[in-house]
């Protein structure tokens, strides 16, 4: 019951500013715009999401230095994004270059 | 051997008897500081009376260790305010006199004045009663200062030096065996210079009519309501009452809320009355500054006595006036140790010289309003402001259901500040919350930070980079994550001073902003030069808690905007709309007080609200008319005396279990009410769990009657563990 891994590829777009917890952890939220062809039930068929993610610490800093458009590979997490909200935000642990 | 009656320390409602040592020690010597043996330890005590026997028998009886002869005795009187706050307050009479002592005095060490070098010597009554013949005929140097002060009366250090070499070592001599009283400067014709000094201002009507209606009476007791809008000149009432009272060689005692008006307050005294003695008193000086003070009090030699509560026990043996500035506020009443309230006090003193007494306030607490109304006070108004073409200002709600906030802040309120940035007028954010924000938050598992030792939450001080409980001090580091989910992303929720501060920094880059509160003015003599700074105008907007609320005169000053406000509203406290209002008014009062028109701004989801409204009118009465009729139906004060006591203990069945025995041993007299035992509205504080019993009466001398019969069954009840306290008329719960 420990699995929760997510990976999506698409570029970065809506890069918040840099913010910081009172402890001094780096915060940037983003989303990130997915567009490909996937096979489901044997069939391909186009997909297209936006996805809201969010990174910390030295995670955090190399996205806020990401130009938006960029396309990158993401791994990560899922969790909601407050615990009132039934919205799903990706906690990126790898960022890749594609 | 005379038996002393000695008061000590102790939360045992008696004095201890000691034998006085064989050196005469008489009645002359009551109100005497002693070190007495207590226990294995030596205290210091006052001597309260001087008898010729003990009830406890005499083999039992200890000597005391030392008389203390460095300052003279407590006066009578003084004592006789003790004796007072000690019955009314049912208070250890020993703890009511050490808590009115001023740190220093209560030491084990004799007080040694350092303050400004001595400058001329005056003869004392003991002085001119001494005999030269004492002195050995040798002694030339001696006989010779006695012989010359004799003469004149006083004289400077500089003609005693003439004199001889060592006429400054004799003089000295001279002040220890109180021959002498040595002072730091020399005497001028002070009360000549009363009349010659910063020009005076005409009085308005309602001032005028004031100052004439205290005058006639001014040589007897009555307590007087000076009740003025914000900015209508109470402070000019109270300085021409001053002047009566310097050319009556009188002094005046004013009391003030909170040490940051002292130094107000103290600038306009000075430039009116540059030659007086004035000293000020308050918890921000240094135990010899505050016992330098309270002995120039005591001797006479100051005439004006500006102080915070404390300084209501001032000895003062040619007090001719009080006046408590802004009555109604909460920081008269002491909240530990002896719960007294000072304006209380300062009334009970006024009537006990035969004084009057003068509570000023736009916005009177509604106990002092109900007196003023049924006539036990009498009533001054003062209904206009006082700088010519100052108006009240224009006080409106912005409604933030429609207008949504942004940081803290509406879309009219940054306009507004605009506004006066481009009119090079000084703008007021009023913001009765230090810190950062009040709330540390996880926004995955809604865990927030909390005291361990305190039912609050603790204050992100973005800053200072801590976390800081405001109920007892506690601090500790941000946590790196979520102790009870682990997510990192914690983060400030609410809004604080510095918050806001950081937000209009952002959005108005160029502007002069100074926070002011409690955190920003702690270093000594911080807050005198932000008042420098405002003053000079090199302050464009103000962010303030309600340290900035009070009696501040700032000319060029002329929006004031109040943030989050409304949590007072839903307070379970039933004097919180009463405080709130006075608050606000209060606030709002310092828009507008120069030529220039202000203008007051609230922010708030409620503008319907009663008590808005009446502000949106500046209509104090009509307010407290309403309060009043709530408080009669629901049998509130002023409609009926209330009396709590406290209990704290580790754990809070046991600080119950106290107070219900409390209440089981309890006569129930009629015309009393016993309430049940209830956790308080800060049920943790310190560590430690709270509990009280409320006990009302609508005739104060019942309760009295009562509660002294109560306290003595009090004080033989088993209390392991628990910590009691009598309340009367609290202001807190």
């Amino acid at each position: 019951m420990n699995c929760n891994q997510t990976a999506i590829c698409g570029k970065i777009v809506e890069i918040a500013s840099l913010r910081y917890t009172p402890a001094g952890v780096a915060v940037t939220e983003f989303k990130i715009s997915h567009v490909s062809r996937q096979i489901e039930a044997g069939r391909s068929r186009q997909v297209e999401c936006e996805v809201s993610a969010v990174a910390l610490g030295q995670m955090a800093e190399i996205i806020s230095r990401v130009t938006a458009g960029t396309a990158v590979k993401l791994v990560g997490f899922l969790a909601k994004k407050s615990r009132m909200s039934l919205q799903l935000v990706l906690h990126v642990n790898n960022i890749d270059p594609v | 051997m005379p038996i002393l009656r000695v008061a000590l320390d102790v939360p045992v409602n008696t004095l201890f008897d000691y034998l006085g040592p064989d050196t005469v020690v008489t009645e002359q010597d009551v109100g005497t500081r002693v070190r007495v043996p207590f226990g294995k330890h030596l205290m210091t005590g006052v001597i309260m009376e001087v008898a010729t026997y003990s009830s406890i028998a005499s083999p039992k009886l200890k000597p005391i260790a030392h008389i203390f002869r460095d300052v003279p005795p407590l006066p009578e009187t003084l004592l006789d305010l003790f004796r007072f706050c000690s019955a009314y307050y049912h208070h250890p009479l020993g703890e009511v006199v050490m808590n009115g002592l001023p740190g220093r005095l209560r030491s084990s060490k004799p007080f040694v004045q350092q303050y400004r070098p001595i400058l001329e010597y005056r003869l004392t009554g003991t002085g001119r009663a001494a005999d030269p013949s004492v002195i050995p005929p040798r002694n030339i140097v001696k006989r010779r200062l006695l012989a010359r002060l004799k003469e004149t009366g006083s004289i400077t250090i500089e003609e005693a030096k003439q004199l001889s070499q060592r006429a400054p070592g004799v003089l000295k001599e001279f002040a220890s065996l109180w021959w002498v009283e040595e002072r730091a400067e020399i005497e001028s014709s002070a009360i000549a210079a009363a009349n010659t000094s910063s020009p005076v201002p005409v009085l308005t009507p309602a001032q005028k009519n004031a100052v004439d209606e205290i005058v006639p009476t001014i040589k007897q007791f009555n307590t007087w309501l000076l009740h003025g809008v914000t900015g209508s000149g109470k402070t000019e009432v109270y300085l021409r009452l001053i002047t009566l009272m310097l050319h009556q060689r009188r002094q005046t005692l004013v009391l003030v809320p909170e040490i940051n008006l002292t130094p107000q307050l103290e600038a306009v005294f000075r430039a009116r009355f540059p030659a007086i003695r004035l000293i000020s008193l308050h918890s921000g000086l240094n135990p010899s500054e505050r016992a330098g003070g309270w002995l120039q009090a005591q001797r006479g030699d100051a005439q004006i006595i500006l102080g915070t509560r404390l300084a209501v026990f001032t000895p003062l043996p040619d007090l001719g006036l009080i006046i408590v500035d802004e009555e109604q506020d909460m920081s008269f009443k002491q909240q530990d140790g002896l719960r007294y309230s000072a304006r209380d006090v300062a009334i009970f003193r006024a009537r006990q010289t035969g004084v009057p007494v003068i509570l000023g306030s736009a916005t009177p607490s509604l106990e002092t309003y109900y007196n003023a109304i049924n006539g036990r006070y009498l009533r001054l108004q003062l209904p206009s402001r006082a700088v010519r073409n100052a108006t009240l200002p224009l006080v409106r709600c912005i409604d933030t259901r429609i207008a949504k906030t942004e940081e803290g802040l509406s879309p009219p309120l940054i306009s507004a500040l605009e506004t006066s940035l481009a009119l090079n007028q000084q703008s007021l954010v009023f913001i009765n919350r230090r810190g950062y924000a009040p709330v540390l938050l996880c926004r995955s598992c809604a865990w927030t930070a909390a005291c361990q030792r305190c039912a609050s939450r603790l204050v992100v001080h973005l800053r200072e980079k801590k976390l800081r409980c405001h109920h007892c001090g506690h601090q500790e580091r941000f946590p790196t994550n979520c102790p009870e989910c682990g997510d990192q992303d914690i983060a400030p929720f609410g809004h604080g001073t510095q918050r806001v501060e950081e937000a209009l920094s952002r959005r108005f880059p160029h502007a002069r902003i100074m926070r002011i509160d409690r955190d920003s003015t702690r270093r000594k003599d911080a807050w005198q030069k932000m008042l420098e700074e405002i003053q000079g105008q090199r302050v464009d907007i103000l962010i303030g808690t309600q340290i900035l609320a009070k009696g501040h005169d700032f000319p060029n000053l002329s929006l004031v905007s109040v943030l989050n406000s409304d949590a007072s509203l839903f307070s379970s406290d039933f004097r919180a709309s009463e405080r709130l209002f006075a608050q606000l008014m209060q606030v709002a009062g310092r828009a507008g007080r120069g030529g220039i028109p202000g203008q007051v701004l609230i922010q708030t989801e409620f503008p319907n609200h009663p008590l808005y409204q009446a502000l949106c009118r500046h209509d104090y009465d009509s307010l407290a008319q309403t309060l009043l009729v709530e408080r009669k139906l629901a049998r509130f004060p002023p409609f009926i005396y209330q009396v709590l006591l406290w209990a704290e203990a580790p754990s809070i069945d046991l600080a119950l279990a106290f107070l219900a025995n409390a209440e089981g041993i309890s006569a129930k007299p009629k015309h009393i009410e016993i309430f049940d035992p209830v956790p308080a509205q800060m049920p943790r504080l310190k560590g430690m769990e709270r509990a009280y019993l409320l006990v009302q009466s609508s005739s104060r001398s019942k309760l009295q009657k009562f509660l002294g019969e109560w306290r003595t069954q009090l004080d033989a009840l088993p209390d392991r563990k628990v910590r009691w306290a009598l309340d009367v008329d609290p202001l807190e719960f």
